[in-house]
């Protein structure tokens, strides 16, 4: 029998003090480069409030954009203009997102056109945003002969179903197989089976990826002022032009007024807090009940 | 007739635990079988020497029923074995127990040979060599069914048990005769009586081995068949 | 069923002597061959499963003994890609016959399988599951139901004060046992159970076990079981089934104690490959 002060000294490498050494100087590079990592985030969020807070009141929600060179006013156009846009966009790529994941994960995913919804998928999540702007341009702009928030609405449905589809089809993956067996098992259907079982366990990890895709479209410009445009007024109808928030920003950020440079400052705040109140919303709200 | 099973079990201490428990067994009746012979050969002999051995030896033999008793119960709880295994190990515990009331009625018959040779020699102790012979080669036959699971060799042996039985009751009735003839040697009878009983107990107890035996090969209970 | 032609092949069914097939054999498989694409796993099974009795089916891993389990209430069809020759018939009416609902098949035939699933939702609603899909909204049945399940599951005194709370809240054997009783809340005749005790603790278990004895009154029980104790302890019959074919089956105690076929005997011993 080895005595305690062997059995540990047989361990020989394991204490040597080189090895000992290398493990904190890694440990001590990780966390540091972590840390490194929150720079930019931080940066960002202090630059955005240090210029944009000062402008906050209720009448920037309220009132229209003033025209270059005067001062006062809001933004209140833009702020529903990209609810409005962003609104659609999720209407027409939720369902046709959720569908198709659903039919790829849970009716057919072996078949051949599964495989070729999911490769397609795949390649469109790279589409540079500005080709959805140039499509939707194309195809509802023109023929329509108007720019139009519905336009700005479909060119980012283009842009988020991509992500929405395949965030869906993970979720759905991530339901384990043992439910579905369990409710068919009962002798349930399989529409009864995704509707009653599937769907309400997946849907916590379908609304992250939609709160992904809500913060994707309300943040793109390119797509959207080659559809809606831009407006000075109120939105009236869907097939009007439509200011929004990433559009203002754009617009005002290259003004040489420095009125407008700080209003597009205090729109930026406006939008980064949107997308993170949105998002702790629908987490609240969409919580696993069971677990 | 069954085959030993071919294969040893994936566990080989399950294999060892009943090879261990056989080679117990096989002592145990390899010793049983030297003192019974040990103790006629005291009797019809007259030498006292080989009764004291046999009087001496079995000790070991109630040793060895123990720890076959204790072997058996261990293979059970460890391994749980079923089938043919199960079988196996109840009858080596049925056996055991069998081969050790063999080695006392060995002892006994040694304490009566002392008995007799006490006394002068008479002619009517032969009329023991045919029971003896024939309760010897039942047990060496129960013995070696066991020991090479020959159940037909096992079922041949209830019609021997028979003609034991037979041989026993001739001879008492003889002995009963010889005791109002000769009343002088009445004691040496009255032995003899008891040494032919305890050849026809060691002739039932062969049988039963044969039995067990072929329980544990053909999983077939031939007890109380024609009763 | 009496006459020379239609009794069982021997090449796949032999009984050993204390079975003996009667009027009550309720599910018949029949020359049944199953395949998985190209690959074929079950060689022409044909057996007889008498009613209120547990049959247990053992056999090495991939012996096919899960397989013909769940073709008996079709749920290999989930799998793409299968087909099946022979036929398989409970109460003398094929499974496969065009006329009979999947859906209603499953009904009448419970499942219980390896891993406890009960669904992430209240111990209630578990019960109840099997009941709303019919479209059924009667809350005082609903109460009925989940009583006298629970109370058939031996679950009723462990869960009645918290049949709202989670049912993943349930230790393991809890669990398990809430599938059973969600397994009979539909009335079926027929419990399919497929290792259903692989992932529970001895005391789990025995409970599970005690349930098994209590449920054959009511139900027709099929065990797939890798546990050969477990095997001889519950079911009435065992059948032995080795790479797709049915090698033995017949009355447990025989097949535990006197097995007619080497293999069964090699595999109950333990001496296997």
């Amino acid at each position: 029998m080895a005595s305690p002060e062997n059995f540990f000294s047989n361990a020989g490498r394991q204490t040597s003090p080189l090895r000992l050494l290398r493990n904190r100087v890694l440990t001590f590079l990780c966390v540091s480069l972590s840390l490194l990592t929150l720079v930019p985030l931080f940066s960002i969020v202090v630059l955005v409030v240090k210029n944009g807070l000062s402008l906050v009141s209720p009448s920037l929600f309220t009132q229209l954009p003033p025209a270059p060179g005067l001062e006062g006013g809001g933004f209140g156009n833009a702020l529903v203009g990209t609810v409005v846009m962003v609104g659609i966009s999720l209407l027409l790529a939720i369902p046709l997102g959720i569908l198709s994941a659903i039919y790829i994960n849970e009716y057919a995913p072996a078949s051949r056109l599964s495989g070729a919804v999911r490769v397609v998928a795949k390649l469109l999540t790279g589409i540079p945003s500005i080709i959805c702007g140039v499509f939707a341009f194309a195809v509802v702009v023109l023929p329509t002969h108007q720019f139009s928030s519905l336009a700005g609405g479909v060119a980012l449905s283009i842009l988020i179903l991509p992500t929405i589809l395949l965030t869906g089809e993970q979720a759905l993956l991530g339901v384990p197989k043992a439910f579905r067996e369990a409710s068919f098992g009962v002798g349930a259907t399989h529409f009864q089976t995704i509707w009653r079982i599937v769907l309400p366990q997946a849907l916590p990890a379908m609304m992250t990826g939609i709160m992904l895709a809500v913060g994707r479209a309300a943040g793109e410009t390119a797509p959207v002022i080659f559809t809606a445009l831009f407006s000075q007024n109120w939105i009236s109808s869907v097939m009007q032009p439509s200011a929004s928030l990433s559009v203002l920003i754009y617009n005002f950020a290259s003004l040489p007024y420095a009125y407008h440079v700080k209003m597009a400052w205090a729109a930026s705040l406006v939008l980064v807090t949107l997308v993170t109140v949105t998002n702790v919303l629908t987490q609240i709200v969409f919580r696993k009940k069971y677990s | 007739m069954h085959q030993e099973p071919a294969r040893p079990h994936t566990l080989t201490t399950f294999t060892s635990a009943l090879n261990q428990l056989r080679g117990d067994l096989l002592t145990m009746s390899s010793l049983a079988q030297r003192n019974l012979r040990n103790s006629l050969r005291g009797l019809m002999e007259r030498d006292d020497a080989w009764c004291n051995d046999v009087i001496a030896e079995d000790e070991e033999i109630d040793m060895l029923e123990m720890q076959i008793d204790r072997e058996g119960i261990e293979v059970m709880s460890r391994f749980q074995p079923v089938a043919s295994d199960l079988r196996e190990v109840v009858a080596s515990i049925k056996i055991g127990a069998n081969v050790e009331r063999v080695a006392d009625q060995a002892v006994n018959i040694a304490r009566r040979a002392r008995k007799i040779n006490e006394h002068p020699e008479i002619p009517e102790i032969h009329l023991l060599d045919e029971p003896a012979r024939l309760a010897l080669s039942m047990l060496d036959d129960a013995v070696r069914a066991f020991a090479e699971r020959n159940a037909p060799l096992a079922v041949e042996l209830k019609a021997r048990d028979k003609e034991l039985d037979r041989m026993n009751r001739e001879l008492a009735d003889k002995m009963v005769n010889r005791m109002q003839d000769d009343s002088a040697n009445l004691p040496i009878y009255l032995n003899l009586i008891l040494i032919s009983r305890c050849l026809e107990r060691i002739g039932d107890h062969a049988a039963n081995m044969a039995e067990d035996v072929v329980f544990a090969v053909m999983a077939e209970d031939i007890r109380h068949l024609g009763k | 069923m009496t006459s020379e032609e239609n009794q069982p092949s021997s090449r796949t069914l032999e009984l050993t002597d204390d079975f003996v097939p009667g009027e009550s054999n309720f599910i018949k498989v029949d020359d049944f061959k199953f395949y998985y694409g190209e690959k074929r796993v079950l060689h022409g099974i044909t057996l007889e499963i008498p009613s209120r009795k547990v049959t247990a089916f053992i056999g090495p891993s991939g012996c096919g003994k899960s397989t013909l389990l769940r073709n008996f209430n079709r749920m290999n069809e989930l799998i793409p890609g299968i087909r099946h020759e022979g036929d398989i018939t409970i109460h003398g009416t094929s499974i496969f016959d065009p006329s009979v609902e999947i859906i209603a098949l499953r009904r009448r035939i419970g499942m219980v399988f390896q891993k406890s699933n009960p669904f992430p939702m209240s111990i209630y609603e578990n019960i109840v599951y099997p009941l709303r899909i019919t479209g059924e909204r009667n809350k005082a049945l609903f109460d009925e139901t989940v009583e006298r399940c629970l109370r058939s599951a031996a679950l009723w005194d462990e869960v009645k004060d918290r049949l709202h709370d989670s049912a993943l809240g349930l230790s393991g054997g809890q669990m398990q046992r809430l599938c059973i009783a969600r397994a009979v809340a539909s009335r079926p005749e027929i419990l399919l159970m497929d290792e259903p005790c692989s992932a529970l603790d001895p005391i789990a278990t025995a409970k599970v076990e005690e349930l098994i004895m209590e449920l054959k009154k009511d139900f027709t029980i099929v065990i797939v079981t890798h546990n050969m104790q477990q095997a001889s302890r519950v079911s009435d019959l065992t059948a032995f089934f080795y790479l797709g074919n049915l090698i033995e089956m017949g009355d447990t105690r025989s097949i535990f104690t006197n097995p007619a076929k080497k293999q069964t005997e090699e595999y109950i011993t333990g001496r296997f490959g």
